[in-house]
Formats: C-alpha cells, sequence, structure tokens
C-alpha cells in the first residue's frame, strides 16, 4: 500500500486528509511540523506527500527541494490566494497543488498523476499521456495515431507538457524549457505557441480540452 | 589692553634703553654709530605692533636723539640739514617696516583663516560622506553660527527689501551669489548664497547680513560662506531623501501587514471551512440532509472569498501583474470553477483568432467568475461569454436570457449589497458585481451593461488588447 505524508498545523485536517487518503486506497503518514515531517522522510517508505505550506516550525517551501530529493513527489495544500506562492513551491519542484477548501476526489486524482509520474523512467523514448504519443529520437508526434507536423517550438513544448505527464508547468518552466532561461518572463510567446499546438490538436480550438490552462500559473496536459 | 600697553611700551622702553646706551658710549662709537642703534626699538615696534607703535618709536627715537646725543644737548632745536636728514630717516624706517609687517601678518591670517574655512569645510564633507547629514548640518549651522552669531532658518521673506528680493530671486535661478559684496546687484543690503550648485536651480538659499560695521563683505568670505552653503544644502537634501526612503519603507510595512491580515483571515476561515466541507462531501453520499449543508457551507465559502476580495478593493492593496493573457484560457478557466445549476447551459463564443489582451489572470478569473454566477443566478436558460475587437480594444462580455437589468439600475447595481427590487433570486453575498467593477477599474478596464440579444443583461469589460 502506498504511503503517503500529510503535513498539516491542523489536527482536523490532518484527520480529514487520513479518511479522504483511506478511500482511495492509501495510508496517511501524518506530520504537524517540518520537524515530524523531517522525521518521518527519515524512516523512509514514503511514496508521496501533501504539504500545508503554513507551518509553525519552518516555511513549507524549505521542504519541498528536500522532499523532491528523496524522490518524494509533493503536492502543495495552500489555503492563501497567493498565486506568488503556488508558482514558487511549483518551481521548487513540487508537483501540483490544491487550494483549500478542496475536493476529496480531485486530490486523489492530483495524487494519482503525481505517483505515476514518479514512477516513470526518466529517459523515455518514446513518451505517451492521453491521446499524444511521442518518439523523442525520431522526433515524431502523433494524437490518437495521427501523425502531428509540428515546428520545433511547438514539439518541445508538447514534448515538456507529454513528459509532465499531467503535472502543471509553471509558464516559467516552460518557457525555460522550449525557449531558454532568457525568455522565463516572455508569456507572450508561449500564449502564441499553445494557440497555434491547439489548432492542431484540439478538436474545437476555441473550446480546448486537453491543453488547459490555470490563470497565473501555467499549462497541463488532460489525457482526454 | 595689555597687548596694546606692551606694543607701545616695549618699543619706548628700548628707546630709553638705547638712549641710555648710546649716551654713554657716544665717546667711543660716534654719532653715527648711535643713530643706527636707534633703529633697533623702531623696527621692533613696527614690526611687532605695526604702525602706531613704529611711528611713536620713530618720533621717540629722534626726539631722544636730538635731544641727548646732538649738540646742543638737552635741547630740540635741529642744528643742521645733516641732523633732520637723521630724524627723517628714523620716520621713514617706521613706516616702510610696519607696512610690511603689517601686510605680512594680514597675508599669516588670510592664510590661517583659509586653512581653518578648508579644515571645516572637509569635516562636513566627511560627515555627510559617512552618512550623518543631520550632524552635517549641526556642524554647518554651528560654523556659521560661530562667524555670525547666529543662524535662523525660516521660510520668511519679510525683512528684505524688493531689492534684496530681487537678488535673492537671481541667486534661486541661476545659483550665482549675488547681492551685497558680489558683482550682481552689489548695492542689496544681504549677500544671498544659495543651497544647489549652479545649473540646478536652488530650493533654498542663505542670507548673510552686510557687515555691521559699515565694511564690504571680502570676496574671500563670500566663497568660502558659497561652498557652506552648497554643504548645507547637500546635508538637507541627504536628509529629505532619508526621510522619503523612511515614509517609503513605513508604508510597505503597513501594506504588507495589511496583507498578511487578509491572508491570515482567509486562511482562518478556510481551514474549517475546509474540515466542514471534507467531512460534508464523504457524508453526502449517504445522506441527502449533508448535501444541503454541504452546499450551505461552499455557499459560505464564496462569501468569505467575496468579503476578502471586497477587503482587498477597500484598503487599496490590489496591485495587478498584466501579463498577455488569451481569453479562451480565461473563459476556459472560469467554466472550470462554476457550478452550473441544472436546467441551465453555459457556453462561449470568443473567436479562437482574438488578439492576447494584457490583463491580471488571477483578478480577470475572478471577474469572470462573478460575472458568470450573477448571470447563472438570473439567466432563464443560458449563459453566454462573447468577445470581439471593436476599435483597437477588446471587448469581453456575459450575457443571460434573465429578465436583464433596467436602464435606470445599470450604475447602481455595481456598489455593494445592491439588489434589484422583486424577482431577485440571487444568492450571493451581494458583493459580486462590486468585486467585478473594483478588479476591473484596478487593472484598467472598463465595466458596463448593455440590453443582451438574448433578452437578459450584457455585462461587458473593456480592456486594452
Amino acid at each position: 500500500m502506498n504511503r503517503v505524508l500529510v503535513v498539516d498545523d491542523e489536527p482536523a485536517i490532518l484527520r480529514l486528509l487520513g479518511a479522504v487518503l483511506a478511500r482511495g486506497g492509501y495510508e496517511a503518514a501524518a506530520a504537524a511540523t517540518a520537524s515530524a515531517a523531517l522525521a518521518a522522510l527519515r524512516g523512509g517508505g514514503l511514496s508521496a506527500a501533501i504539504l500545508d505550506l503554513g507551518l509553525p516550525d519552518r516555511d513549507g517551501l524549505e521542504l519541498i527541494p528536500m522532499l523532491r530529493g528523496a524522490g518524494v513527489p509533493v503536492i502543495v495544500l495552500s489555503a492563501r490566494e497567493d498565486v506568488g506562492e503556488k508558482v514558487a513551491a511549483l518551481d521548487l519542484g513540487a508537483s501540483d497543488y490544491i487550494t483549500k477548501p478542496f475536493d476529496g476526489e480531485e486530490l486523489l486524482a492530483r495524487l494519482r498523476v503525481a505517483l505515476r509520474q514518479s514512477g516513470a523512467a526518466v529517459a523515455q523514448e518514446v513518451l505517451a499521456h492521453g491521446p499524444f504519443r511521442i518518439d523523442t529520437a525520431r522526433h515524431e508526434a502523433s494524437i490518437e495515431g495521427r501523425a502531428l507536423t509540428l515546428p520545433p517550438k511547438e514539439f518541445a513544448l508538447l514534448q515538456a507538457l507529454v513528459e509532465a505527464g499531467g503535472r502543471i508547468l509553471t509558464h516559467a518552466a516552460l518557457l525555460e524549457k522550449v525557449w531558454g532561461r532568457a525568455h522565463v518572463g516572455d508569456v507572450e510567446y508561449l500564449r502564441v505557441a499553445i494557440r497555434a499546438l491547439r489548432l492542431k490538436v484540439e478538436e474545437d480550438p476555441a473550446h480546448p480540452r486537453l491543453i488547459r490552462n490555470e490563470p497565473g500559473i501555467g499549462y497541463r496536459l488532460m489525457e482526454a | 589692553m595689555w597687548r596694546m600697553l606692551t606694543s607701545y611700551g616695549v618699543p619706548l622702553l628700548g628707546i630709553a634703553l638705547v638712549t641710555w646706551i648710546s649716551s654713554a658710549m657716544l665717546a667711543q662709537w660716534g654719532l653715527a654709530s648711535a643713530a643706527l642703534l636707534f633703529l633697533l626699538p623702531v623696527l621692533l615696534g613696527a614690526a611687532r605692533g605695526g604702525l602706531g607703535p613704529g611711528l611713536l618709536a620713530a618720533l621717540a627715537g629722534a626726539g631722544a636723539y636730538n635731544f641727548f646725543l646732538l649738540p646742543p644737548y638737552f635741547s630740540f632745536h635741529v642744528h643742521g640739514p645733516d641732523h633732520a636728514v637723521s630724524v627723517l630717516v628714523l620716520v621713514l624706517v617706521a613706516l616702510v617696516t610696519s607696512r610690511l609687517a603689517t601686510r605680512l601678518r594680514e597675508r599669516e591670517e588670510e592664510a590661517n583663516a583659509r586653512a581653518a574655512v578648508s579644515e571645516e569645510l572637509a569635516h562636513i564633507s566627511r560627515l555627510l560622506a559617512k552618512g550623518s547629514p543631520v550632524e552635517a548640518l549641526e556642524r554647518a549651522r554651528a560654523y556659521v553660527a560661530g562667524i555670525y552669531g547666529a543662524l535662523r532658518i525660516d521660510g520668511a521673506q519679510d525683512g528684505f527689501s524688493s531689492l534684496d528680493q530681487a537678488a535673492a530671486a537671481w541667486a534661486m535661478h541661476n545659483g550665482d551669489a549675488t547681492g551685497h559684496g558680489t558683482g550682481v546687484m552689489a548695492a542689496a543690503e544681504w549677500t544671498f548664497l544659495p543651497l544647489s550648485p549652479k545649473g540646478r536651480g536652488a530650493h533654498a538659499l542663505m542670507a548673510l547680513a552686510r557687515p555691521a560695521d559699515g565694511h564690504t563683505r571680502p570676496m574671500v568670505q563670500i566663497e568660502h560662506m558659497a561652498q557652506v552653503a552648497l554643504l548645507l544644502g547637500q546635508g538637507c537634501d541627504r536628509i529629505a531623501l532619508d526621510e522619503e526612503r523612511r515614509a517609503r519603507e513605513t508604508l510597505a510595512e503597513s501594506d504588507r501587514l495589511r496583507r498578511t491580515f487578509l491572508a491570515s483571515l482567509a486562511h482562518d476561515f478556510r481551514t474549517p471551512l475546509t474540515v466542514i466541507t471534507g467531512q460534508l462531501e464523504a457524508l453526502a453520499q449517504r445522506s441527502p440532509e449533508a448535501g444541503e449543508a454541504l452546499s450551505a457551507a461552499r455557499r459560505l465559502e464564496r462569501t468569505m472569498s467575496d468579503l476578502i476580495a471586497a477587503a482587498r478593493i477597500e484598503e487599496g492593496s490590489l496591485s495587478p501583474q498584466a501579463e498577455s493573457l488569451d481569453l479562451i484560457d480565461a473563459a476556459d478557466a472560469a467554466f472550470g470553477a462554476v457550478a452550473v445549476p441544472a436546467g441551465l447551459s453555459l457556453g462561449h463564443a470568443i473567436p479562437a483568432d482574438l488578439p492576447f489582451v494584457r490583463a491580471d489572470a488571477v483578478l480577470l478569473h475572478h471577474v469572470l467568475i462573478n460575472l458568470i454566477d450573477n448571470a447563472l443566478g438570473h439567466a432563464a436558460s443560458r449563459v453566454m461569454l462573447g468577445a470581439a475587437l471593436q476599435g483597437g480594444r477588446v471587448a469581453l462580455w456575459v450575457e443571460d436570457d434573465g429578465p436583464g437589468v433596467p436602464p435606470a439600475e445599470r450604475t447602481r447595481i455595481f456598489e455593494r449589497f445592491a439588489r434589484i427590487e422583486g424577482g431577485d433570486r440571487a444568492k450571493g453575498s451581494g458583493l459580486g458585481l462590486a468585486i467585478v467593477r473594483g478588479f476591473a477599474e484596478a487593472m484598467g478596464m472598463q465595466v458596463s451593461i448593455e440590453d443582451s440579444p438574448l433578452g437578459g443583461a450584457r455585462f461587458i469589460l473593456r480592456m486594452g488588447a
């Protein structure tokens, strides 16, 4: 059974998360402080972590690199409206975030995506997510078996999204991957490329179903 | 007084001594050597005390020489032209020596004064460079007060004649020393020195009154004081900058505190709400009553979000981050965040080739959610989003087939807690449209209401492409 570390200073939230995780078939390991979380991390055997950023003894953001370093995917649980903080958490390596109050089913869905990603081999030649397949060695992309003709930037963008496999990628992360570090602020590039990509992959580009945006944060690829 | 006594007394004593010695030695030395000896006290008097003591010693020496050494003895009668020459030489020596000595002393005093001023200016500059402008200013004030008795700082213009005021205006405008003692409007009673370097236009002046003794203020002094004035100006500038920086820091700090307060308020509300909705979610699968409680809890959550948003508008802490946005994304994200009641449909007809707009993604998201919620609350069967390019700007609208908004209500409806009389089945906080207007205006958008072709209201946002 997958063991998921839950870090939150509210006992009621810990109980609630425990119930939601049990419903999804996971075992919850609860920690009310950052130091308790680090102790649990040292104990090992964790498949993922759900982390509240407002902890009494330490900024939750500091835990993200440590958990990631130990190969534990992190879902940030945030009560804060601050988009900047969510982006910071994602850029530090969090797999995803979820805002309180959250929907239990949504949390479980995000957790599944995060777990699948951490289990995937790092350097695969053929990547797949939902209807997409990408052969990185042959530089070929297809949707539902239909080959896509993509210019280099659009190919790189789709590859980044497919590699993330449903995880959200921040605007800055996508810009850095596709255009390089010098262009992390040029969101306009991203908008143009996403629009062009949607024309080729979406059934109705005005009503995108596959490439979805989260306001102020980034894009994620849906399965269908 | 003592100085004066010694400067006159010592040469006179010298003359007495020389008279006594030469009278005694006259037989051995002869008259010429004795006469030379009289030069000594004259030189001494003139060099130490200046013209007065030198002249007195010369006259006393000439008198004593004539009275005691020249025949007829013990008489002031001048016997021949050679004796008259001796007296004249003594007087001339006194004049020339005292003049030379006075000039030398003046030079020395001037050099000492210059060195003192330079040292003082360097000290004030060091204080400024060290970042202690208040100390530097105090030091400069004390220095000026030490020379002129007092330095008064105020903004008053009274007490100045019209010529003085003209001189002050000139100094202020041109950054030159003006007025008494200078080359410009020298007839003025005051000397005006700008506190800013030439060419920058002064905002303040130092005014020095004409010296009480009626003399003209020397140029050297004006130059020194002009430098002091510049240092005073630099000190004032530095202090003003420091104050400005402190004010900005205080403002930023209070801004930060307000944000922290709102963030913690949101946190304090959301944590219990998360527990309530989470547990109700599990229960709702088995009990319809729990389902009702769940939707009530969700409504409470919305109301709480609205209150916090309204508070943010009220206290002006919104700082929109404009970025390039695709309205397709904005509509898609908003659709994902609203619950469409049974029997109603929600859709959009935003063209896929519409130009990108510049807006804050999160604020626009909230604006759209509130407009869609409002429309869903009034629609008979459908709510539609649309957008079009109009005169270089992008218009984005949300419309419904409900009863619409009467023209007379189209402004009032954006006020907080405004409701249209009768037939309102919206159950929101009454803040939704106030938040729409507050957020839209913060992003520089205009929001207005028209009649929709669908039969209800069309809320339009106009924004830059």
